[in-house]
């Protein structure tokens, strides 16, 4: 199920909500993994079985680590965690990867194994993830073991974050999932934060989307140049607004259960370099390999070689996590090389260029690197690239070039804003402006959220675009 | 600035929000499920039956949301709330449909032309041509597909919007028809682009164009020509709102409806399978009254249609069509004994034992252009 639907919003939410704050506080958990798992087994039960096995791993797992740990036999710590690291991970690897090693393998040997094809489970790059983080952190002592069987599956299965993130590290929920406390104050805040992440997603991230989805759809060779950046800069809007839209609606969803996650995305697109872009984009799978990657292999306290090879190793698998295709390894190659050269060749210079300037550059090769994304298929990518640099020396603009960007100006303009802080700002000087007369703001303020809501309720109900990006996550 | 939210304002928030959460779903779930949407006139999904196996397989889930979706309470309005503001935000298109100049809607087919179908339906089209083209001599087999609105009206399509590419799928299949069988309508209806050729809300031609066409054919058959002067011209409701006009759930200026009534027509009856009686007149004005107006032409779609007329001239035509034909076959009263209609998107009758038995003397495909292009149906022809 995905929250940007009218089954979610009518179906689903009312139910749990309803449910969850009936029961008194100590089935609380119960409900929410039992709804969790509803959640997760609509429209594709079947791998149910496969999340519950991972989950069973990864609590077991933890007891014997911390077994082992209080016994003092760190070795055998290490050894229950190998264990159960490799399950995790081939139980991903199997089912993400095996038919593209296979069709690799196949097209490089010229040998014709027979490719699996299996539908990738919805989340499993996520899920498993978190419960990796959950082994580490007790290993490590970070993090003390749930003995609570419940407990560690509500943190796995929490519908807010269980199909599109944020990754949540354990040891930044595990206090509230043996207790917390609900507040209409915070529950407050969750709506307003889902809605937000709500319009984000339908009315924005969609409508975009379908502006790049017409744009694709089109002959390379033939479109002029700015219907091609139209289009790569709809794509980057549309994967902006998805993606951080699901964080805000995880976000906002987790607070009306009592839960508080961290932030996952922060204004990506005012970053003035690609380190800085990655500072703000997809915080959660940054973190993720920040801690159980680069520094275990020594980040960047080693000599300068080994620390590039860190940088290279850690990018080449935040590549291939977004999805098991060539594209995505090149995109996340492309990546760590741009850190590198950020780090020890060119930042110096850039810091010293105006900011306009330093935003333009950082904003062209993150647009660039979403054409790697985007296209599966190499081929396409490389001819998306070649028309956004005129090789096949198309016109500049066209009749459809000027039909395309008056109809798409105004979305184009309110997604540029609504990647700024500005909309921030401005709710907020309005907040000092009718200090002390709060009925008016809470007016205000009341007016936009249910028009939004509203809003997105027709574009649902309309049955429009609405695609769910993340399945290959 | 949500953390500086009072107490009371955060109650309300919750209120105003559980308020439009729980009202929704209770509407949704007491509203009474409808069968047929009279504004889309297209059967809704209806409550799917929970089976496990449907459940597993995510058939259910898939059925179920439809279901939501297509029963939505007030669902109308809703896609009217989207429509406004898709126009508020100075787009001039949604859902595939131009908001075109003078009030027109004109859908824009994106995609319809290039399908596998598409190119299917004119080799089905052909292969029929070809079949009986030695029992029905030149001249007596004719194609006519008329264009659509949005490659005849490109004067009313918003600034730098590209017209269809529905003219150049026309060239195609007139490519493959041997000579003498093609008739060039939207030659025919270029030439009165300042009239009014299609309907603002709907997707079907109006009766003028049909008239126009009409006159072509009739000059290439050898038929007598009529003139505008030969009809009566009946206005018989100016609050027709048309199925495209339904797609985008707002509303716009009525069409009017215009009956072309001969004023010295032959005496006919007319015999419809689907009720299996005779009537005596191809109108039902009773459409009139309901949402679909064009109805009032045979009152919809009929599978399959007997005209016989008091003309003596041994002509008996088989028209094979869709609803483009319905204003377009009351030309040709005077021309036939008999003219038999089917539609064969709503038959299983076998083609060719029709034709076999029928005794015709005249075969005419007649078909709108998108219509053609997306029809399922089409392959019958070679059956």
């Amino acid at each position: 199920m995905v929250f940007s639907s009218l089954i979610f919003l009518f179906r689903f939410l009312p139910a749990v909500l309803l449910v969850y704050y009936m029961v008194p506080r100590r089935f609380r958990n119960l409900v929410l993994f039992i709804f969790s798992l509803g959640f997760y087994a609509w429209g594709e039960p079947v791998y149910i079985i496969l999340m519950l096995a991972s989950i069973l791993v990864s609590y077991v797992g933890g007891i014997f680590i911390d077994g082992f740990r209080q016994a003092g036999k760190m070795k055998s710590a290490k050894a229950a965690l190998t264990i159960s690291s490799a399950i995790s991970l081939s139980l991903l690897a199997f089912f993400k990867y095996a038919g593209f090693a296979v069709e690799t393998v196949n097209s490089l040997t010229g040998a014709g194994f027979a490719v699996i094809r299996l539908a990738l489970p919805i989340g499993i790059s996520f899920y498993t993830f978190q419960t990796m983080s959950y082994t580490i952190d007790v290993y490590r002592g970070d993090a003390a073991v749930q003995k609570n069987l419940l407990s560690f599956g509500v943190y796995v299965t929490m519908f807010p974050q269980l199909i599109a993130g944020s990754i949540v590290q354990y040891k930044t929920i595990d206090a509230q999932l043996r207790s917390r406390k609900e507040t209409t104050k915070q529950f407050a805040e969750g709506i307003h934060r889902f809605m937000i992440g709500l319009g984000k997603k339908v009315l924005l991230a969609n409508s975009v989307g379908a502006l790049w989805n017409t744009i694709r759809s089109m002959t390379y060779s033939e479109i002029p140049v700015l219907t091609a950046w139209i289009g790569l800069a709809a794509y980057t809007f549309q994967i902006y607004f998805d993606f951080s839209a699901y964080s805000d609606m995880a976000i906002g969803l987790g607070c009306m259960f009592g839960f508080r996650f961290l932030e996952n995305f922060d204004y990506p697109y005012i970053a003035k370099s690609v380190t800085e872009f990655w500072h703000r984009w997809h915080i959660s799978l940054g973190t993720w390999f920040r801690e159980y990657v680069y520094i275990p292999l020594g980040g960047n306290r080693v000599s300068r070689c080994r620390h590039v090879r860190n940088i290279l190793i850690v990018w080449l698998l935040t590549g291939i996590w977004h999805g098991a295709s060539w594209n995505f390894l090149i995109w996340g190659v492309y990546y760590g090389a741009l850190l590198v050269a950020e780090k020890f060749i060119f930042g110096k210079y850039l810091e010293k260029l105006p900011a306009a300037l330093r935003h333009i550059y950082c904003m062209s090769f993150v647009m660039i690197g979403w054409n790697l994304f985007v296209f599966d298929d190499l081929g396409q990518g490389i001819g998306f690239l070649k028309s956004l640099f005129g090789v096949y020396e198309q016109r500049f603009l066209n009749r459809e070039t000027v039909y395309l960007l008056y109809n798409n100006v105004v979305l184009l303009i309110l997604c540029i804003f609504g990647s700024t802080r500005i909309p921030r700002q401005i709710g907020e000087r309005l907040f000092a402006k009718v200090k002390g007369k709060g009925i008016i703001l809470s007016v205000i303020q009341n007016i936009f959220y249910i028009g939004i809501f509203l809003l997105s309720v027709a574009w649902l109900v309309d049955a429009t675009f609405n695609p769910f990006l993340y399945f290959r996550f | 600035m949500e953390s500086k939210m009072k107490r009371w304002q955060t109650g309300v928030t919750v209120v105003v929000f559980c308020l439009m959460v729980f009202g929704f779903t209770v509407a949704t779930l007491v509203n009474p499920t409808t069968e047929f949407s009279e504004t889309e006139n297209r059967v809704l999904a209806g409550r799917p039956a929970v089976e496990a196996e449907a459940i597993w397989n995510g058939d259910f889930e898939a059925d179920y949301e439809e279901y939501l979706t297509d029963q939505f309470v007030r669902r109308d309005q809703w896609i009217g709330l989207k429509t406004s503001v898709e126009r508020l935000l100075l787009k001039r298109e949604s859902k595939d449909i131009y908001f075109a100049k003078d009030d027109y809607l004109i859908e824009k087919h994106t995609g319809s032309f290039t399908t596998g179908t598409a190119q299917r339906n004119i080799a089905a089209q052909t292969e029929f041509v070809q079949q009986y083209s030695e029992q029905f001599a030149t001249g007596h087999i004719s194609v006519l597909i008329a264009p659509n609105a949005v490659d005849i009206l490109q004067d009313k399509l918003p600034p730098f919007a590209e017209s269809g590419d529905g003219c150049d799928y026309l060239g195609q299949i007139a490519e493959h028809l041997p000579d003498g069988v093609w008739l060039d309508a939207a030659s025919v209806l270029r030439e009165h682009t300042d009239e009014e050729l299609y309907y603002r809300t709907d997707h079907h031609w109006k009766t003028l164009a049909a008239f126009y066409v009409y006159q072509a054919w009739a000059a290439k058959q050898g038929y007598s020509i009529p003139e505008l002067t030969d009809y009566e011209i009946q206005t018989v409701t100016d609050q027709f709102e048309g199925t495209v006009q339904s797609k985008l759930g707002i509303q716009t200026a009525g069409d009017t409806i215009e009956l072309f009534l001969p004023i010295r027509g032959p005496a006919y009856t007319v015999y419809k399978e689907s009720t299996s009686k005779t009537e005596n007149s191809l109108y039902d004005y009773t459409a009139l009254d309901t949402k679909d107006k064009y109805a009032v032409y045979f009152g919809g779609n009929e599978p399959f249609m007997q005209i016989k007329t008091e003309v003596k001239n041994g002509r008996k035509i088989l028209v094979i069509k869709d609803s483009y034909a319905n204003c377009f076959i009351p030309f040709m009263l005077g021309e036939f004994e008999e003219i038999d209609v089917l539609d064969l998107r709503y038959t299983n009758q076998k083609l060719s034992g029709l034709i076999a038995e029928g005794g015709y003397t005249e075969i005419l495909i007649l078909y709108n252009a998108s219509g053609f292009a997306e029809d399922m149906s089409i392959s019958k022809l070679t059956n």
